[in-house]
């Protein structure tokens, strides 16, 4: 009984294994492709940023997105689905002020709202495993960066300054997001 | 004091369309004139440099000298001049230096001067990231007899192209021949980190190729080309290549003939080895229509053999030479319903040859040698129609119980066809050869004694069914063959007497004829005795 058990177990385990390998395959192309959607999408917004400088704003960028390093899987995994899930929160604001087009935010919306949907099963899993390497630093920046962004939001009343500003920024990170999406290796 | 310019520099991701890509001259985006900006700025990215270049819109103001700032959008820095790019006469900049950070958006501004007087401003930003194409790499080609290879090289050491950028990037070689433009992928397993050739194949002969080789975003982005590298392709190189290869092979297979044939001399000089002209009938040739259509034989000539089945009484002697009225009777010709006209070989019997004792006996026609043989008869040839089987005549009886028997054999010489015309005008008139010292002839008295009683049919056509209801004894085989004829003597038979032979000349009207080896031709006219 004890055996079967205890064979029932190691299937599971090698079978979620190569479930788990080859879903980085397949999610590393799909979180490109949807990666690249939205960077479409927010080319598409209404953009001078070089009007703007006085607008201009140190958010406090995350080491880790200035210089590209090296990143396991996992680790990865987890630095995305924290990155989208706040790109996801600040495009919720209100930006009707911005000038920005409803239907563009929008698709990202969704776009977004996909990408998560691939990563949380795994995110989950990588939690409970406990099988990141990374420790908790990355994530404390990267959350101080985007409460910076919704701070710096907010008191620009998400005008059309606030708007190019934070344009820039959410470029600058899917370009990240997308240099994390080659981590997804099997 | 820097004016500040509404030059919008929109990135150039909504604008794929109207980017140009140079197959010459690299990659190059523009930035549309969506506001009253007064010039245009376009980046090019070739050879791992960054080229910054502006356009003025209004041709009419040409500044003496331009100068170049930039700034970034993460920062709120102040703008910051391009040390390379400070009153200068040209509309261009090399930035590959200046820009080294791709995550960042850069603002550009040009300010053109005249007479120490600003006369253009314009600005301009760029997202490297997605603004900046990766540079193509590295590519050798070679020509080979029938295909062109290329070989593409990775420089993975350069900062500008870092290898996690290479996983969102195709690889593409372009075959341009003409007008043609002809784009191959290979097909490179994983990401693209090493080196790797590629074989283009199915050209042209004497068609110039340019191949150009880029990484091209697995997502849309723009594209940077590399230069093209042309050659003309000659597929002659394999013929030639080859043509000395063939005359080679000819001069050498001309050599080894010419050695064998001088081996074959030599040695035929000395006697080692034998030729031979004449050659065995088995290996004549000249024939072979022969052997391959071998003449068919002659038809042979067919003759239908009918078992004539003779029942004849059997006789026994009497020893009564006085009473002939058997014999009479037997030689009486009867007429069968065939139309043909039997004529019995009748006469005294001789005792058989089997039995010695009894001939012997034989007092009064001694006529036979005990160790006679049968009559000789020419042995007809081998042919199967005039062919008669030398069996028991039907004058012959099987039994051996001491009567005289009368042998002889009746046949048909074939190669008394011809002769046989010469007697066909004698009617009446048999003519057949036997052997005197093996039968007794004797002449008949009476008319019926000339009748004899004869097996072979007078005419060459007629087969001759013998009958005999009288006759119990075994049959003979008789063969009738068109135009041949039996040289039959006369039907009367006579047992002759050595002694009496000379005797009994006179009485008959025979003749004989010596055809020596001890037989005699006897030659009857039957009309003496009717």
């Amino acid at each position: 009984m004890t055996y079967r058990c205890l064979l029932q177990m190691v299937l599971l385990l090698c079978l979620s294994t190569t479930a788990l390998s080859r879903s980085y395959s397949l999610l590393r192309f799909q979180q490109g492709l949807s990666l690249e959607v939205c960077q479409n999408f927010l080319w598409q917004l209404p953009s001078t940023p070089q009007h703007y400088l006085e607008a201009r704003m140190d958010f406090q960028v995350p080491e880790e997105m200035k210089q590209a390093q090296q990143f396991q899987k996992e680790d990865a995994v987890l630095v995305m689905y924290e990155m989208l899930q706040q790109i996801f929160s600040i495009l919720t604001r209100d930006f009707s002020s911005t000038g920005w087009s409803d239907t563009i935010i929008e698709h990202l919306l969704e776009e977004l709202y996909g990408q998560m949907n691939r990563l949380e099963p795994i995110q989950k899993e990588i939690m409970q495993k406990q099988t990141s390497t990374m420790g908790d630093t990355t994530v404390l920046h990267l959350r101080k960066y985007y409460f910076n962004l919704g701070k710096y939001l907010k008191s620009k009343e998400h005008n059309r300054c606030a708007g190019a500003v934070v344009q820039v920024q959410l470029l600058r990170n899917f370009s990240f997001l997308k240099s994390l999406t080659g981590y997804l290796r099997d | 004091m820097l004016l500040s310019q509404n030059v919008s520099a929109i990135g150039p991701l909504n604008l794929y369309p109207m980017v140009h890509i140079s197959l010459v001259f690299g990659i190059s985006y523009v930035v549309p004139d969506l506001s009253d900006e007064s010039c245009t700025f376009k980046m090019r990215f070739r050879n791992f440099q960054s080229i910054l270049s502006w356009e003025l819109k209004n041709r009419s103001i040409v500044p003496a000298h331009y100068t170049l700032w930039y700034t970034i959008m993460s920062k709120p820095e102040d703008m910051k001049v391009v040390k390379d790019c400070i009153n200068i006469t040209r509309s261009f900049c090399d930035l590959t230096d200046v820009w080294v950070n791709t995550t960042d958006m850069y603002i550009s501004q040009v300010v053109g001067y005249r007479e120490n007087a600003v006369v253009v401003n314009c600005m301009g930003s760029f997202f490297l990231v997605s603004d900046k194409p990766l540079d193509p790499p590295k590519f050798e080609i070679v020509d080979f007899t029938n295909n062109i290879s290329v070989n593409v090289k990775f420089q993975l050491d350069s900062p500008r192209i870092p290898s996690e950028e290479l996983q969102f990037y195709l690889a593409f070689i372009e075959e341009h021949a003409g007008n043609s433009v002809k784009r191959h992928q290979p097909q490179i397993t994983g990401n693209i980190t090493e080196n790797f050739n590629y074989v283009i194949d199915k050209l042209i002969p004497n068609t110039n190729y340019c191949i150009s080789v880029y990484f091209e975003p697995k997502y849309p982005r723009k594209i940077n080309r590399s230069p093209l590298k042309c050659t003309l392709f000659r597929p002659r190189r394999e013929s030639e290549s080859s043509e000395p290869a063939t005359i080679g092979g000819i001069i050498i297979l001309f050599l080894l003939t010419a050695v064998c044939v001088s081996t074959v001399m030599v040695l035929k000089r000395i006697g080692y080895i034998c030729l031979r002209n004449d050659f065995p009938e088995a290996l004549n040739f000249y024939k072979l229509s022969v052997w391959v259509f071998p003449e068919l034989p002659p038809l042979e000539k067919m003759a239908t053999v009918e078992v004539i089945h003779i029942t004849r009484k059997k006789k026994e002697w009497n020893y009564n030479y006085d009473d002939e009225s058997d014999i009479e009777n037997e030689a009486a010709p009867r007429v069968n319903s065939g139309g043909y006209t039997k004529h019995g070989l009748t006469g005294r019997l001789c005792p058989a040859s089997t039995t010695s004792a009894s001939l012997e006996d034989c007092s009064l026609e001694d006529c036979s040698d005990p160790s006679a043989e049968e009559p000789y008869l020419p042995e007809p040839k081998r042919d199967a129609e005039t062919r008669v089987a030398p069996g028991p005549g039907p004058w012959q009886s099987e039994g051996t119980s001491g009567g005289y028997q009368m042998r002889g054999t009746l046949w048909q010489d074939p190669t008394s066809e011809e002769d046989s015309d010469s007697t066909e005008g004698s009617e009446g008139r048999i003519v057949f050869n036997v052997n005197l010292n093996s039968v007794c002839v004797r002449a008949l008295e009476d008319d019926k004694d000339s009748e004899v009683t004869l097996m072979s049919p007078s005419r060459p056509e007629d087969t001759a069914v013998l009958e005999d209801l009288n006759e119990t004894e075994s049959s003979l085989l008789v063969a009738s063959e068109e135009g041949t004829q039996l040289p039959f003597t006369d039907p009367s038979m006579e047992c002759l007497r050595p002694q009496d032979a000379l005797s009994d000349k006179s009485d008959t009207s025979e003749s004989d004829v010596d055809m020596g080896d001890g037989y005699i031709v006897r030659q009857v006219n039957l009309k003496n005795f009717n």
